[in-house]
């Protein structure tokens, strides 16, 4: 750990405006946080390149990996809009995360992370006028990856794009709409007689394995960042 | 990336933002002002500046703690300034001092032994390192007895004796002595001549007893040989121990930088050189967290416990040879400052190519256009500074059997190299590329081949895919399994995942578009799902199945659906007269058909998977009940058959999928190794020997050993916190009671509570003990029946005799099967070196079964298998 220099692996001074935790209460759990947030994607950028990259950074001797990624969609048409989050089964990965891929490219394009402090439900979707994010609103250049001019959206690269407008046509909201990935290890027992229902053993903290898994942080509000 | 942009529209929410506490600069106080002057010392003219900061130290009422602690943070983490540190603290020698007569300087070096002292009882060996060179710059300044210095070094070698001690802990004492050695030789002699040859052979002693493990992890991978043959890597005991030797003959002058040359000698009458107390090196502790039973703090796994080869790309004009002290020197500062500055890629790259500034003048090469330097050069070597970096960066990245850090870091720290300098920094990776890429026919190790090969795509990912592949045409004509094709295909299947097809292959020369050439595929990796096409066998008995998936039946519903397509499949079967195993492609056709669902994107998939737990429960299970433990070995093998089916054309999916399958624990790490080898005894393709794995069957067995190593780490870390939680909690429970004179307290429910958590926590990492044993078992179990000879095998004696050396001088003529199998004996090699931690532990029990039936073989490959083995596992 130098000293001399400032790590990479620190929060932005991003501040969730719809979240009412304090600051020092944000601090403290970006300090132990396993998810970031990943922008300035293209939109056309799939979750496999993602996992492709971000892979790079797990440590699953350690017990850690890709725990699952969430796209972020636009709210109003359910396409891809920019940005994502990917959360790490550790701290670590998110670090690592931080330091060596953050300013690097994906698919041609300087992706930036944060560590964040958790996907919420509906957090998922962009929280701009239009459906996307609010910096594409405002945005004055023409950008090919993200839809062309701000936010009315020319459609190139018709092939790519078709794709990308389908897959996620059937994106729910609300409660269990995103997977949790798969949580800890848990014990199976081999039952005495047939037809019991699976045995867990007494430390498993996730009961409804069907449930995602959600921030302990019920004052947070969802949404995504600028 | 900043936030502090001014306002614009529609940012009217950020005014509500509470103050943000961490965006005020804190208050500087006139210490933490001089502490940063101390650090930055040398950021124009180091030999100038050192008098400047010796005056701002002077002007302020001295805090000791405050400049020892400037002192340790600059020499620990910037050793490259390391002799202008030791010039600096000898100028403060020089007044009579503040207070009865002791120097300021000689109160500051009192209060950094005693940090010294600290990092010594931590065994924090890199600073312990970088101080025992500041140490040897103030004794060749005068300022430290020499007598004392000879004993600290003394200190050092007397590790390398200790009885058991570990290669790890023996190669960083050693280090100490030699470099502490090569720095303050010319004084040591004059002091001492006796310790110089004393230090050298116990290091020399010491590395002659490493040859077999030098074997192991050497870069390349000449099967033939017994002995070490590292041409263009040096191991870095040796090369110490050259340089070292080397300066021994040149009367110890250092390529190092001696700004305190020529100052004044001090007054010997009222200066006495600061003494070292006596040290002894910590001895190594056994991490202790609580076990009782033995087995579960056996496993600690240490990265770094192997010799370390630095692979060489470039020839000794321009790059430097480590086995000279100039060379050993630079490469010793480039890695200290690739190590350090991990924390930050971007400040790492800029302090690598202002290196040359803590040089001689001479050493590196002036860049081309650079205005001609204002001192004359003191050496003549004129190495190119970008070349050398990217060769230590990449020799750093490729030691075996494992880096210090992500390979993803130094791959983007050399991103960072090429940004900040464009126009010399592409160049030197295009060289080293091209280095690289020759020696994959020179049985360079295949770790190593993959790690250059991930480098590669994600390097030309940041830099728009511009790679000359035009130039590696005329390599087409190789064997199809040559490491060199194996390169050209897996790096394209490496960039297509990174990007997409099409951008790949419009970046590729027509001659590697058809799939006759086998660098990329016919088309885009996507699914291949069986039953989609309505000619196809099963189409219409996967129809009602895929619909209740579509419509998002419930789980009970499909396994319901389960028994009527089993009857229309048996139907099938005795119908059309063709025989198949009905339950495999039962499992098959709801396998593909969930898979389907979930095939739009990895979110899809946990999706698909989550929902229908129990369902893929039931089927792991063999259809038994859906409670069965840990199911059924064939309706598991179905289920990752189904996998590979389904994603043929896209690897990276096999291993998502694979991964979270045993996430989720519909299979276990030991099943993906058993249909692993199972798959690659029976090839799909002609381009591939039976019983050959190549670096997509790698990745799928380290997926799965990873995975097993993982729960063990994790529940041994749960297992051990719960212990302590549990302890506190009887310790405090007992504080209390003695509090509580005479009254019978109620027993605890907590307690007990917590006491069952920690039995769960015991059984589950006993469980999960159990699991990594198979799975590492059943791994070794898989490599020796691909390796070992083998009556049945159907590959030919020419194959079989590619551990000959006449064998391997002849393999510019090696085809497909030779290939395969050199390659697969270099993943047994990986496999041996990577998990010998987790080896060792079983090492017993494990060769006992696996190498029972070679016994007495005095076949080549028997007895390659059972060296290899001993050696990793520290029986050799």
């Amino acid at each position: 750990m130098a000293h001399i220099v400032q790590s990479l692996d620190l929060p932005s001074n991003y501040k969730d405006s719809q979240s009412r935790v304090d600051r020092q209460r944000q601090n403290e759990l970006l300090s132990h946080s396993t998810t970031l947030y990943v922008g300035n994607l293209s939109f056309f950028t799939t979750e496999e390149q993602i996992y492709e990259l971000f892979g790079r950074c797990a440590s699953p001797e350690d017990g850690g990996g890709i725990k699952r990624i969430i796209m972020g969609l636009d709210r109003n048409t359910r396409t891809p809009c920019g940005f994502c989050f990917v959360e790490y089964y550790t701290h670590a990965e998110a670090l690592a995360s931080m330091r060596y891929v953050s300013g690097t490219k994906l698919d041609e394009r300087i992706v930036r992370c944060d560590l964040d402090l958790g996907y919420k439900e509906g957090r998922q979707f962009g929280r701009g006028k239009s459906g996307g994010q609010v910096r594409d609103e405002h945005r004055q250049d023409y950008d090919a990856g993200r839809g062309g001019w701000g936010a009315q959206a020319q459609k190139n690269e018709i092939d790519r794009r078709r794709q990308v407008e389908e897959r996620y046509a059937d994106a729910q909201d609300g409660p269990g709409a995103v997977a949790s990935g798969g949580g800890e290890w848990k014990q199976t027992e081999v039952p005495e007689t047939g037809g019991q229902k699976r045995q867990r053993s007494p430390d498993n903290d996730d009961e409804n394995e069907r449930v995602p898994q959600r921030s302990k942080l019920d004052e947070v509000d969802d949404e995504e960042r600028m | 990336m900043s936030y502090d942009r001014p306002q614009r529209g529609g940012y009217r929410r950020r005014y509500r933002d509470d103050y943000d506490d961490r965006r005020r600069e804190p208050v500087e106080t006139p210490q933490d002002q001089l502490k940063s002057h101390i650090i930055k010392l040398g950021e124009v003219d180091p030999q100038q500046e050192i008098s400047n900061v010796r005056a701002q130290i002077i002007a302020l009422p001295p805090v000791i703690s405050n400049l020892s602690e400037s002192f340790h943070l600059s020499v620990t983490e910037q050793p490259f300034k390391i002799p202008y540190y030791a010039a600096l603290l000898r100028s403060l020698h020089e007044d009579g001092g503040t207070e009865e007569g002791v120097s300021l300087g000689k109160q500051i070096l009192e209060e950094f032994w005693r940090g010294f002292q600290g990092y010594l009882d931590k065994l924090a060996w890199r600073e312990t390192r970088f101080c025992v060179h500041f140490f040897a710059h103030l004794t060749s300044a005068g300022i430290v007895s020499t007598e004392s210095f000879i004993a600290l070094l003394q200190a050092f070698t007397a590790v390398l004796d200790e009885f058991g001690v570990s290669h790890g802990r023996a190669k960083r004492a050693a280090l100490c002595a030699a470099e502490g050695l090569m720095i303050a030789g010319a004084a040591i002699r004059t002091q001492s001549p006796s310790s110089v040859p004393e230090i050298i052979n116990a290091i020399e002693a010491y590395v002659d007893t490493t040859t077999n493990q030098k074997w192991l992890v050497q870069p390349t991978a000449k099967l033939h040989l017994s002995t070490v043959d590292a041409e263009s890597a040096d191991e870095v005991l040796d090369s110490a121990l050259a340089a070292l030797k080397a300066l021994d003959t040149a009367d110890f002058d250092g390529p190092y930088p001696r700004p305190y040359a020529d100052y004044e000698a001090l007054d010997p009458s009222t200066f006495t050189p600061f003494e070292f107390p006596l040290v002894l090196v910590t001895p190594e502790v056994i991490e202790d967290d609580g076990a009782t039973d033995p087995e579960e703090s056996a496993v600690q796994v240490k990265k770094e416990e192997w010799p370390e080869y630095y692979l060489r790309l470039f020839g000794d004009d321009v790059s430097p040879d480590p086995n000279t002290p100039a060379g050993y020197a630079v490469r010793t500062d480039l890695c200290a400052i690739i190590d350090i500055f991990e924390v930050n890629r971007k400040e790492c790259a800029r302090l690598l190519l202002e290196y040359p500034k803590w040089t001689l003048p001479g050493t590196f090469k002036p860049r081309p256009g650079a205005p001609p330097p204002e001192t004359e050069p003191v050496v003549v070597r004129d190495w190119q500074l970008e070349s050398t970096i990217l060769e230590t960066v990449l020799a750093s990245s490729f030691i075996l059997p494992d880096s210090s850090h992500k390979q993803i870091y130094y791959i983007g720290l050399i991103s960072e190299v090429c940004k900040l300098a464009p126009t010399t920094g592409g160049p030197a990776v295009g060289k080293s590329i091209r280095r690289l890429f020759t020696n994959l026919a020179d049985g360079l190790d295949v770790e190593i081949a993959r790690r250059f090969c991930e480098w590669f795509a994600t390097h030309m990912s940041n830099f728009n895919f511009g790679w000359v592949w035009k130039e590696w045409i005329p390599d087409l004509e190789l064997s199809v399994q040559h490491p060199k094709r194996n390169f050209i295909r897996r790096a394209l299947e490496l960039e297509i995942r990174l990007s997409y097809y099409d951008r790949i292959v419009k970046s590729i020369p027509e001659q590697m578009h058809p799939v006759s050439a086998h660098c990329v595929p016919g088309e885009a990796p996507g699914p291949n799902f069986e039953y989609e096409d309505p000619a196809s066998s099963h189409h219409d008995a996967a129809q009602p199945i895929l619909n209740l998936f579509r419509g998002r039946a419930k789980a009970e519903d499909v396994i319901a659906h389960l028994d009527t397509l089993k009857n229309t499949l048996e139907t099938e079967s005795s119908e059309a007269g063709r025989v198949f195993n009905v339950d495999s492609v039962m499992r098959s056709i709801a396998i593909q058909c969930l898979l389907h669902i979930g095939s739009r994107s990895f979110s899809h998939l946990l999706n698909a998977i989550e929902r229908y737990l129990s369902f893929l429960r039931y089927i792991a299970s063999g259809g038994v009940t859906e409670a069965a433990g840990s199911g059924l070995p064939e309706a598991k093998t179905d289920i990752l058959n189904a996998v590979s089916t389904f994603w043929k054309y896209d690897s990276l999916m096999v291993n998502i999928v694979f991964d979270k399958l045993m996430q989720y624990q519909i299979v276990d790490p030991a099943d993906v190794v058993g249909w692993t080898f199972g798959h690659v005894s029976d090839p799909q393709s002609d381009l591939r020997t039976p019983n050959t794995l190549t670096a997509f069957e790698w990745m799928l067995l380290k997926g799965a050993l990873d995975k097993a190593n993982g729960r063990v780490t994790s529940a041994r870390r749960k297992l051990a916190a719960l212990r302590k939680e549990d302890d506190e909690r009887h310790a405090r429970a007992t504080a209390g009671d003695m509090d509580v004179d005479g009254e019978d307290k109620p027993v605890n429910d907590t307690t007990v509570a917590e006491s069952a958590a920690v039995a769960a926590a015991h059984k589950a990492f006993t469980s999960l003990t159990r699991e990594q044993k198979s799975t590492l078992s059943q791994t070794l179990e898989g490599f020796v029946t691909c390796l070992a000879p083998s009556a049945t095998s159907i590959v030919g004696p020419e194959a079989q005799a590619i551990l000959t050396e006449k064998s391997w001088h002849n393999r510019a003529n090696w085809g497909r099967d030779e290939w395969n199998i050199w390659e697969t004996w270099g993943w047994y090699r990986h496999f041996c070196r990577a998990y010998s931690p987790y080896l060792r532990n079983y090492s017993t029990t494990l060769s006992t079964v696996t190498f029972a039936r070679l016994e007495g073989s005095s076949d080549p490959a028997s007895e390659l298998l059972q060296k290899i083995w001993n050696v990793a596992v520290g029986q050799e």
